[in-house]
């Protein structure tokens, strides 16, 4: 038995002739969209265009995973579940409407057999039931249990027409099939519509209502598929685009600004550092404000959101793309009506990032912002603004410090690097230096280093990487510390760097190779892994537990999660908190916001209360800046010392024998 | 009421109603004042050459009020120091904050006398100086004195301690920091100001275009002249020995006790 | 030596200045600056209305050099600092300031970078002009008063428009010679009068941990370290305070410091100079009540 298309229509081939306008309204929105994009500035980053898996500027991968898969969506398994139930659901259904366009224009054999059994019956059925209960559970949870992160700091209106259009489409098109079994008789496979069939029961009236639901589905279809552009539901298309263009490095880059026409006296026009308006950003972050949904995920992940500050990175986001619906692309009061109190909060921990299921990198947006901020404004908090003279001034930030240079190492016998004969550099970097409880991390990697017979040294004299210049939005700054590092690097043949600070081990891998300083570089707790690994080391592992902190700019930014904890692993037994790896939540002290002064909750103590409430008997860090945050924060709940750099438990353990 | 010098006055109107206004800021450079005092040394009497130089702090402080000043009222503004050549690449920092040209004496010396006499004579070569700006005190000497001297040399008014400056009616009223508030005061001449460090005088940090156009801005190399060295001599410069170990005072008989003793050792190191 | 002191009627100013005088003299002449009958007994007094110290340079010089006067003391204050200056210039004295100690045969001390260092003068030329730093030599006691002749003022460089009294308002964190500081060991927001009560006492400024402030206690204004004041009192009193090395950057230029704390493994007392091992609360008591004993 089959099918006939179009039957108990008249000139049912119409809707086919219908179709034809509607693409053309759907097409007009998408170049509306491609119209405001396109006033970004167009930037081509060479040296990315080489990976695997690249074809021109698409990443494969990220597209088909991220992009259309949507594996980031699952994060949140109800939302997710929902969402897929939907998307597939409307995929399956709209290859069952191709097929049967197919038929009709070609014959295509679709309505026999056991494919119009389990497809066309079943698998439609069961889609169209899938669309329909995703529809439910976004109609009952945005119209009457909205979470915060929908509506904080406001909610996306346009959502629910679209979504109850669909959902009237779908209505419709089973009426459609309902009305049609109810005339014909039972189609196997297509079970709601036997059902709805035998609600109906047979009649005269089906025939007509059949034909006036059939017009009506098929209008309201087209409708649909026409609004996408207009609506919300874009998503499903830019996002795919967002995600192929996205780079899957972990974290995000701030690439290096050229100030060499600042120098030239010929050059006319100066760029504009940073951004200050929508047309001061790349092409790649206006596609990023149109993909935004609004969905808040950043916004519930974000450690200054959570805690009362004034930045909310969806926030940030959703003013752009506000901005951008309203061509106000050369409206400069933009970065006034963000505020500059709120662009300084970020901690730049990227989970805002980490958590965007439409791969949107609101840190960039953010950075850019700050860089225009302090290096066209001068605009920067009192504090941070301390930080970054001293910084100037004396190569580190931390600004009347009771600490001299070599007061970390006065009591050990440290050598120097010495050209030739030194394999690594032991990097020791501002805070380790220049903050009382951070020497104790380097004292720590002096004794392991030491004890292991690693082949190394320090230097006599350094500076900072320019990390936290960068991060406060002082480019110059940084390019001005790196450029002199590298000098120096260079003159002592230095090729080996183990960094205790992952600030520093970013900067010199993500950063210095651009400059020309490329090196090998190993965060101390993958060195101490791999020194375990060789032998070199053999802790005992005892009875302790010791739950594991990951840094920012370690984990989530550069992936390293599993070294660490096996570090932690042969010492004790390892206790998770709730927010780890790349879930973590930050200490507060990134982005220069380990010299600012805090409104609302302080997300140290937020940090250190999850911590301690693991019951663990230490708290393991492998970052200075995380250390002195969470010691700070721990104050608030418990007297005793209990967070401890990975390199300072080792280092009792190796004493205590 | 007050008497004022209508002369005075009249050269104030010319000076709105013509050229503008302009104003000096002294800058002295100096090793690194947040040397920690367990890490400080001295060589040949002065901190240790290793330190880092740069800008004192009431300088920085006293050129960002000089910048407001000319955003305020479109002035110029000069940076004049006294120093070593090498200066010149930390002074430029000062001419990127807002400064137009800077001006520095070459010399070496540490005498007040011949230091104001130098800044005089720089002064005076830059004409129509209206306004001069100091920091209270420099962060190496910290004496403070200096640009007193300079305004008296100068025929100035002198005024230390200031913390505000505004135009009024074609004369200078500003706001002195004094030990149990504050006077303000109004004059219309010319004088030097002694800038004090308050909220609204945070040094900026120069925005990137500045930093490279103070590259390019013109600098002014003055040979020293000779001056009367002030008749004092200079014997010793000592670091003196900071009490590192904690003497615990007896706590288990009478608090009350406790509290005389400590109060006995705090009078004992004239502390309180 | 003819010695003449240039001050504002201060009884505890003036006081020191003239327990610094006896180092030269016995009996230093007085030209009271401000209105008001003047404490203690000079030799001769002269009273001038005008306390803007740009408009009596000219006429100090010339009674300077009319009566011989050979020291010349002033307080390093705003009043003193505006004096000092100019006058060595208009009679070509040598000044020295910020003076410190006073030693024999015209040797006097101040300090240098920030008071790491401490310099030592030796003044050549009469007459000489010091201003002496406050708290570094005891007020004298000033009995009776003494009657003043007019000191006129030909030239009226500067006009005084309005004075603040900021009192109320307490001392700047920053300028503070005293601070009494709180942490979170003193456990409730109204224990924080307790050390203000010690500040008032000695003229300070009650500063806080960011452990304080955190728990609200007190002002974020008030605190003090590395994200808050960088301070540098004479005594630094740190109450309740763990000494956090973020605190303690904060404090690196203070004199001396007075830790009382019950945990004696406090690294507070790694920096202190007197320590005391108690509960703040059976100190701090009859620590006021001492200081308004002897007040």
């Amino acid at each position: 038995m089959g099918r006939t298309p179009y039957w108990n229509i008249d000139l049912g081939i119409l809707i086919d002739l219908f179709a034809l306008p509607m693409i053309v309204i759907f097409f007009y929105g998408m170049y509306g969209h491609w119209k405001r994009i396109r006033q970004g500035k167009v930037r081509v980053n060479l040296d990315l265009s080489k990976s695997a898996g690249k074809i021109g500027p698409v990443y494969l991968y990220s597209l088909l995973t991220k992009g259309i898969l949507g594996t980031k969506i699952y994060k949140k398994i109800y939302t997710g579940v929902a969402h897929g139930g939907l998307f597939w659901g409307m995929v399956v259904l709209l290859l069952g409407t191709i097929l049967v366009f197919l038929n009709v224009l070609f014959g295509l054999p679709v309505f026999s057999g056991g494919f119009n059994h389990w497809f066309m019956a079943f698998a439609l059925d069961f889609a169209g039931l899938a669309v329909f209960g995703g529809i439910l559970f976004f109609l009952v949870r945005r119209l009457l249990f909205p979470p915060e992160r929908l509506t904080e700091p406001k909610s996306r209106t346009g959502f629910s027409p679209i979504v109850l259009l669909l959902g009237v489409v779908i209505l419709t098109g089973f009426v459609v099939e309902g009305g049609r079994i109810a005339c014909n008789g039972i189609d196997n496979g297509s079970f709601m519509g036997n059902y709805l069939s035998m609600m109906f029961g047979k009649g005269d009236e089906w025939l007509t209502l059949h034909r006036y639901m059939w017009w009506i589905h098929g209008f309201l279809a087209l409708g649909f598929l026409a609004y996408i552009p207009y609506s919300p539901l874009v998503h499903l298309l830019l996002v795919p685009v967002n995600a192929a263009l996205a780079d899957p490095m972990p974290g995000t880059k701030m690439g290096l600004i050229d100030f060499s026409s600042f120098e030239d006296e010929e050059s006319e026009e100066m760029p504009v550092l940073g951004a200050a308006k929508l047309a001061d950003f790349s092409r790649k972050r206006l596609l990023d404000y149109s993909t935004c949904l609004w969905c808040g995920r950043c916004h519930e992940v974000c450690p200054a959101a959570q805690t009362g500050k004034p930045l909310s990175p969806k926030g940030v986001i959703i003013t752009l793309a506000e901005c951008l619906q309203d061509g106000r692309v050369e409206d400069d009061s933009l970065i006034d009506s963000l505020t500059s109190e709120a662009l300084f909060c970020c901690t730049t921990c990227a989970a805002c990032m980490e958590a965007c299921p439409a791969l949107i990198n609101q840190p960039k947006t953010i950075m850019k912002f700050r860089q225009n901020l302090v290096m066209e404004r001068s605009e920067i908090p009192e504090l941070m603004g301390k930080a970054n003279s001293s910084l100037e001034l004396r190569g580190h930030p931390f600004f009347g410090t009771g600490a001299g240079p070599n007061d970390w190492c006065k009591d050990l016998d440290v050598p120097l690097f010495e050209e030739g004969k030194t394999e690594y550099l032991l990097w020791i970097g501002c805070s380790v230096t220049y903050e009382e409880r951070a020497q104790q991390i380097a004292g720590s990697m002096v004794k392991i280093l030491s004890h292991a017979g690693t082949s190394f040294g320090i230097l006599e004299e350094f500076r900072c990487t320019g990390d936290p210049a960068k991060q406060m939005g002082n480019e110059f700054q940084f390019a001005e510390l790196a450029q002199q590092n590298i000098e120096d690097f260079s003159d002592l043949g230095i090729k080996k760097i183990i960094t205790m600070c992952p600030h520093c081990y970013n900067s010199f891998t993500r950063h210095y190779p651009k400059l020309g300083g490329n090196y090998q570089v190993i965060p101390h707790s993958v060195f101490l892994k791999s020194l375990l690994k060789a032998g070199r080391l053999s802790l005992n592992r005892e009875t302790n537990t010791i739950c594991y902190h990951d840094p920012c700019y370690l984990g989530r930014r550069n992936a390293i999660y599993d070294e660490p904890r096996d570090v932690v692993n042969s010492m004790g037994k390892l206790v998770e908190m709730p927010r780890n790896r790349n879930e973590s939540f930050c200490c507060g002290g990134g982005g220069g916001n380990y010299w600012a002064e805090e409104v609302g909750t302080r997300i140290n103590q937020v940090r250190a209360e999850e911590a301690l409430g693991t019951g663990a008997d230490f708290i393991a860090t492998s970052c200075p800046f995380c250390l002195l945050m969470l010691t700070d924060g721990a104050k608030k709940f418990t007297e005793d010392q209990k967070i401890f750099d990975i390199a300072e438990l080792v280092a009792l353990q190796l004493e205590e024998r | 009421m007050f008497g004022r010098n209508e002369a005075m006055r009249r050269s104030i109107r010319l000076k709105t109603g013509g050229y503008p206004m302009h104003i000096v800021v002294l800058a002295k450079v100096v090793p690194d004042y947040e040397v920690p005092a367990g890490d400080f040394e001295l060589t040949n009497s002065r901190a240790h050459s290793r330190y880092k130089r740069m800008m004192g702090l009431y300088d920085e402080n006293a050129i960002e009020s000089g910048v407001q000043l000319k955003e305020k009222y479109s002035a110029s503004l000069t940076i004049v120091s006294y120093g070593i050549k090498a200066d010149i690449q930390v002074l430029r920092k000062a001419v990127a904050m807002g400064g137009e040209k800077l001006s520095l004496v070459l010399g070496g010396s540490d005498d007040p006398n011949v230091i104001a006499a130098n800044l005089k004579m720089a002064v005076e070569k830059l004409e129509d100086v209206d306004l001069i700006l100091a920091g209270q005190q420099s962060a190496d000497m910290d004496r403070g004195i200096v640009h007193g001297m300079l305004a008296e040399m100068l025929g100035f008014a002198f005024i230390p301690q200031v913390a505000k400056i505004e135009q009024e009616d074609g004369q200078w009223k500003v706001i002195q920091n004094t030990e149990s508030g504050s006077s303000e005061l109004k004059f219309g001449g010319k004088a030097v100001l002694s800038i004090t460090s308050v909220p609204e005088n945070v040094p900026r940090i120069p925005v990137v275009r500045s930093i490279f156009a103070a590259k390019k801005k013109p600098v002014v190399q003055l040979p020293e002249i000779e001056g009367d060295a002030m008749p004092v001599d200079e014997l010793s410069v000592d670091i003196p020995k900071m009490e590192s170990v904690c003497e615990f005072l007896p706590t288990e008989d009478d608090p009350a006790e406790t509290a005389k003793i400590l109060l006995g050792r705090l009078r004992e190191e004239r502390l309180i | 030596m003819k010695t003449l002191i240039i001050e504002m009627i201060e009884p505890k100013r003036l006081g020191e200045l003239v327990t610094v005088s006896r180092e030269f003299c016995e009996q230093p002449d007085m030209v009271a600056v401000g209105a008001g009958q003047i404490p203690g007994s000079f030799g001769k007094a002269y009273q001038v209305a005008d306390t803007v110290a740009a408009n009596l340079v000219s006429d100090l010089a010339s009674l300077i050099l009319k009566e011989g006067y050979e020291i010349v003391l002033l307080t390093a204050s705003t009043l003193g600092s505006g004096i000092a200056a100019p006058l060595s210039v208009k009679l070509s004295a040598p000044v020295v300031s910020e003076v410190i100690g006073i030693k024999p045969d015209l040797v006097v001390e101040r300090p240098l970078y920030g008071g790491k260092a401490v310099a030592t003068y030796k003044l050549n030329k009469m007459p000489a002009i010091l201003t002496i730093r406050r708290k570094y030599f005891e007020a004298a006691d000033l009995q009776g008063f003494t009657d003043s002749s007019p000191l006129s003022i030909a030239e009226k460089k500067v006009a005084l428009i309005a004075e603040k009294e900021e009192k109320t308002e307490g001392i700047p964190l920053e300028d503070a010679e005293v601070i009494v500081s709180g942490g979170r060991g003193i456990g409730a927001a109204e224990n924080f009068t307790m050390l203000q009560d010690v500040a008032d006492l000695l003229n300070g400024a009650v500063g806080a941990s960011r452990g304080a402030v955190d728990e609200g206690w007190v002002q974020p204004t008030q605190q003090v370290g590395q994200t808050g004041k960088i301070v540098a009192p004479g005594v630094y009193f740190a109450i309740g305070i763990s000494g956090a090395s973020q605190h303690l950057a904060g404090i690196a230029n203070a004199k001396c410091v007075v830790a009382i704390n019950k945990d004696e493994e406090a690294n507070i007392f790694k920096r202190a100079r007197f320590g005391i091992v108690s509960d703040y609360k059976k100190i701090v008591p009859v620590l006021i009540e001492t200081l308004k004993e002897e007040a």
